[in-house]
């Protein structure tokens, strides 16, 4: 009894966090997946039980398998990856220390205090396809730098790989975040370890290859989780870039069109608990992972 | 005595090619600052310049002669949007960040069985993908009667905020010493007057990164904002889509409502920047 | 931990046989000095010349500059001015990746992603070395070193002995012209670190190898080095032996600094003949240089010089004992003298850096307090007056402004 005098206290006070996350997570999470087990459409929510068909339905849907899902693969893979790469390289800059690093960080990172809806409505400019007399954005400035024939039509080709073209605004927004948690890891390494491998006879680029590379694994692994997650939750930077276009269209954007346009609680709900379990199966090991690792130190 | 050699640098012993390594180095670091400036400069000019000047082909040309008028066009219609967003975002970065401070407390200082699993649940709650959330929420809301206010959407905000502020303090409280604790402990405080005067006194730097992150996040966020509320009380980055979302709309008026809407955010991100990359870096859960 | 005994050093002296190699250089530090950003003179003036193969020291109070000429020796600190010579070659401007030397960290700097086969092989493997003679070597060194067992472990899995050990093999692995040794052992604890310290001498023994050892301790100094460095402030103070430093200080400082427990001092004048000090008066030796001078000095005795009462050619002191450590054999007495205590920059410098392991009592009051070393039979108590013995040839005198020794 005592001990429960003990820490119950600190319970108490946490309580009504837990309860309210209970509810808004976890029971919304349930409601949802439950939802989704229902044939509601419309105004008025039905409570009857078909069991997986909604799913079963997703698999057939032409919009679903043959636009939202390659999209977003294809989306995650290039916004992850190009953002690891550059954001690395942007670290490796940085990590031995120049004059003007803050500035040079402030910059990198400032996209990050924009809103989503700003960096489409810029980026949409930016981006834009037109051609011949109406060349803007991007493409002018190719263009004008010689390199007419790299000029592209972005998210509006044809092309399957025009998701890619979005990966752009959403890097720009975010590579600054990898190359800080890059730059962390870089500098947590001791220097006497460096030391130790400059007098051990390695030069300068085997130092950070044999010692400083390997102790980037978790850092990277961090990066990897937090990036993909966000790349399948992205919606504001779709909705305003340019919702209408089912090429580009991907799961978020369908949950939210089929459900609050169409009416087609049920099936948004499937979709909704879909990219459910994409996030979960990444993100669950992780915070695993992470809080493991703590109760070792 | 041997002829001594003159002074020589500092630091650490150079190789020959150390020159230009450095000077490769900075002209990256210096383009990559182009490409991540580029936008701004197109925003700003366009922004800058009077409204018959402005033309999509010409978007990277200077202006001709600076003017405020677009400003003034697009306030009006951002007005709104911008009184609400503050009224929304201060109150939820605070309650959320108060929240996250007795969280982030009782779960590094005062735990209880079970509370690293807490945590994990918690933590996750940051995770979700809030579409697998949005059809239950628009319900309960609706039912409630909380949609189409703002206290809806500080709700909202408030509780989904809890799981990064409760990270921040935790984080943060973990770094007080156990002794400290036990002193008082010791001296006869229980939890909450701990909480209050040895945990407290010391948070106002974390306090200051919970906010910072919490409005900004706020400020930023659509897709509650679009879901909760009516007409009358949409946010700005709500009033901003609304304005500069179709192409149709005249070029001059996206752009200067786009930075009109950024300023808050990136004035806090310049003034107060420090705090903003600690609760980056917080987000990272390995340190 | 590895023991040594006599059939197993047999045995190792002929494997390790197989590592001693004839290349150690010499050292050879002229007028070496190091400015820091800022203005702070770590390093000044220093002139050193190490004979190849020798193994010596540099100790002093942290601050004096001894880690910096070790790190400028490696060459992960710029020189700001002089020269420094491994052999015959001018390493000044030389990358610490092209200089022959090896380097034991204060930490071990272990690669914690890399095996103790991986982190003893990496040196060799910068350098080209081909696997089978990599592997062969470093076998060779985990069998001296008695890493066989923990070679697939990484240094996570280490104890601090371990990983000290193995940060070692990875230096010798390298069979370098030089070692450097930042203070191996200071993280390790008591016991281990004098079996540690035999372990190192031996190993120098054996290998023959030119070894730079920075300590702040200096009783590991003395007994370690075959020469000792001492520092202070960035400058050079003494280098000598350990008997020479012991005998023959050059200054206030080193007097203070070497031996344990340390010297004692006390402000004396010296006229016609005799030192006067507190109320005493010893007369100096015939053949002492100070005996026609006339000056005040400070006088320096070491706990070791005294006797019991009655002992030819020595002069009496009576003296009242207020502490009295008995150690078995042997006891050391602490009384006071009528005279205050000598504390000047150097005496305090020293004493500050000597660190745990000596018995330094704080002075009540502001009176000199002398230690004596005197036999454990001698009928003494607490309070109690006694007659104690001084050798006139062990007095030490200093000049009290300069701090150098007079005779």
């Amino acid at each position: 009894m005592r001990r429960l005098r003990a820490w119950g206290p600190g319970l108490l006070l946490i309580a009504p966090s837990l309860v309210a996350l209970a509810v808004f997570v976890y029971g919304f999470l349930g409601w949802n997946i439950r939802v989704s087990m229902s044939s509601w459409r419309g105004l008025a929510p039905a409570h009857d039980f078909v069991g997986l068909d909604n799913y079963v339905a997703l698999l057939g849907d032409v919009r679903f398998t043959h636009y939202d899902v390659p999209n977003i693969a294809i989306f995650t893979l290039v916004f992850v990856i190009g953002s690891l790469v550059v954001g690395f390289v942007m670290a490796v800059l940085l990590d031995r220390g120049v004059t003007g690093e803050n500035v040079f960080r402030s910059v990198y990172l400032f996209p990050m205090a924009i809103s989503f809806i700003a960096t489409a409505i810029i980026w949409r400019w930016l981006m834009d396809n037109g051609g011949g007399e109406s060349t803007t954005g991007i493409n002018q400035l190719l263009a004008d730098a010689g390199l007419e024939s790299w000029r592209s039509d972005w998210f509006k080709s044809s092309s399957r790989w025009a998701i890619a073209a979005i990966a752009l605004p959403a890097g720009w927004s975010l590579t600054g975040y990898v190359m800080s948690l890059f730059l962390a890891g870089m500098r947590g390494v001791p220097e006497e370890l460096r030391e130790a491998a400059r007098v051990d006879g390695a030069s300068e680029p085997r130092v950070f290859w044999h010692v400083v590379r390997p102790m980037l694994l978790p850092v990277l692994m961090s990066a990897v989780v937090i990036l993909t997650h966000i790349s399948l939750k992205t919606f504001d930077l779709f909705y305003a870039m340019d919702q209408k276009n089912i090429k580009i269209d991907t799961p978020a954007l369908y949950m939210w069109f089929t459900t609050f346009d169409g009416g087609f609680y049920a099936r948004g709900a499937a979709i909704a608990t879909l990219l459910l379990l994409g996030v979960a199966t990444i993100i669950v090991p992780y915070i695993w992972y992470s809080v493991r690792e703590e109760r070792r130190k | 005595m041997t002829a001594v050699p003159p002074a020589r640098g500092h630091g650490r012993i150079r190789s020959p090619w150390a020159n230009y390594v450095t000077t490769a180095r900075y002209l990256a670091l210096f383009a990559l600052a182009c490409f991540f400036l580029m936008p701004v400069y197109a925003l700003l000019i366009t922004a800058l310049k009077s409204p018959s000047e402005v033309s999509v082909v010409r978007m990277w040309q200077w202006p001709h002669a600076l003017s405020l008028d677009n400003f003034a066009i697009v306030w009006p219609k951002l007005r709104e949007g911008f009184t609400n967003s503050v009224l929304m975002a201060l109150p939820a970065s605070v309650l959320s960040s108060l929240l996250g401070a007795a969280n982030g407390f009782v779960l590094s200082k005062w735990r209880f069985p079970g509370a690293d699993f807490a945590f994990a649940l918690i933590l996750f709650g940051m995770f979700i993908p809030y579409q697998a959330v949005l059809i239950p929420m628009f319900q309960v809301m609706s039912y409630s009667g909380l949609r189409g206010g703002l206290y809806g959407l500080i709700l909202v905000h408030v509780i989904y905020g809890l799981p990064i502020t409760t990270l921040i303090f935790r984080s943060y409280f973990a770094g007080i010493s156990e002794e400290l604790i036990e002193a008082a402990k010791v001296d006869g405080a229980g939890m909450l007057r701990t909480f209050v005067f040895v945990a407290l006194p010391i948070a106002p730097p974390a306090f200051a990164v919970a906010m910072i992150w919490q409005f900004t996040s706020a400020w930023n966020d659509f897709l509650f904002g679009v879901l909760l509320t009516n007409k009358d009380r949409w946010p700005i980055t709500v009033a901003l889509n609304n304005i500069a979302g179709s192409q149709a709309v005249p070029f001059n008026e996206a752009m200067a409502s786009a930075l009109l809407a950024c300023l808050p955010t990136l004035l806090v991100y310049v003034l107060l920047g420090r705090f903003f990359m600690r609760g980056l870096m917080a987000g990272a859960l390995k340190g | 931990m590895m023991s040594m005994s006599e059939p197993a050093a047999a045995t190792s002296a002929a494997a390790a046989s197989s590592l001693a190699r004839p290349r150690a250089a010499g050292i050879r530090l002229e007028q070496v000095g190091k400015r820091f950003r800022g203005g702070v003179d770590a390093v000044r003036e220093l002139d050193l010349a190490i004979e190849p193969g020798e193994f010596i020291v540099l100790v002093g109070p942290s601050g004096c500059g001894k880690s910096t000429v070790l790190r400028m020796i490696a060459g992960l600190e710029e020189v700001t001015s002089g020269r420094i010579f491994l052999g015959s070659d001018d390493i000044t401007s030389e990358l610490p990746q092209r200089r022959d030397v090896a380097m034991v960290f204060q930490s071990y700097a272990l690669y914690p992603r890399m095996t103790v086969r991986k982190n003893m092989a990496f040196g060799l493997r910068m350098r080209g070395t081909p696997r089978a003679e990599r592997d062969r070597r470093v076998a060779a060194v985990a069998r001296t070193l008695g890493l066989e067992p923990l070679l697939e472990r990484r240094p996570a899995a280490l104890s601090g002995g371990q990983r000290q050990r193995v940060a070692m093999g990875r230096a010798i692995v390298r069979e370098p012209r030089v070692f450097l040794m930042d203070e191996p052992l200071s993280n390790l604890d008591a016991k281990l670190r004098v079996t540690v310290r035999a372990q190192l001498t031996q190993l120098h023994h054996r290998l023959g190898v030119t070894t730079v050892y920075v300590t702040h301790d200096q009783i590991e100094a003395m007994t370690l080095g075959q020469r000792v460095a001492v520092l202070r402030d960035g400058r050079l103070q003494q280098f000598a032996t350990p008997q020479a430093l012991f005998r023959e200080p050059v200054n206030l400082f080193v007097a203070a600094f070497i031996g344990s427990p340390s010297m004692n001092f006390v402000s004396a004048t010296i006229a016609g003949g005799q030192v006067r000090f507190a109320g005493h008066a010893i007369a100096l030796p015939p053949d002492s240089p100070l005996v026609t001078a006339d000056r005040e000095v400070i006088l320096g005795v070491r706990p070791t010089a005294f006797g019991p009462a009655g002992v030819a050619g020595w002069a009496e002191l009576a003296v009242k004992p207020v502490v009295i450590e008995e150690l078995g054999d042997e006891r050391y007495v602490f009384f006071d003298l009528e005279a205050p205590r000598v504390d000047t920059e150097a005496t305090r410098a020293a004493f500050d850096a000597r660190g745990s392991d000596d018995a330094l009592l704080l002075p009540d009051e502001a009176r000199a307090r002398f230690t004596v070393r005197l036999p454990a039979d001698l009928p003494l108590a607490l309070g109690q007056a006694l007659t104690v013995s001084l050798d006139p040839r062990r007095l030490y005198f200093f000049d009290p402004r300069t701090g150098s020794t007079l005779a």
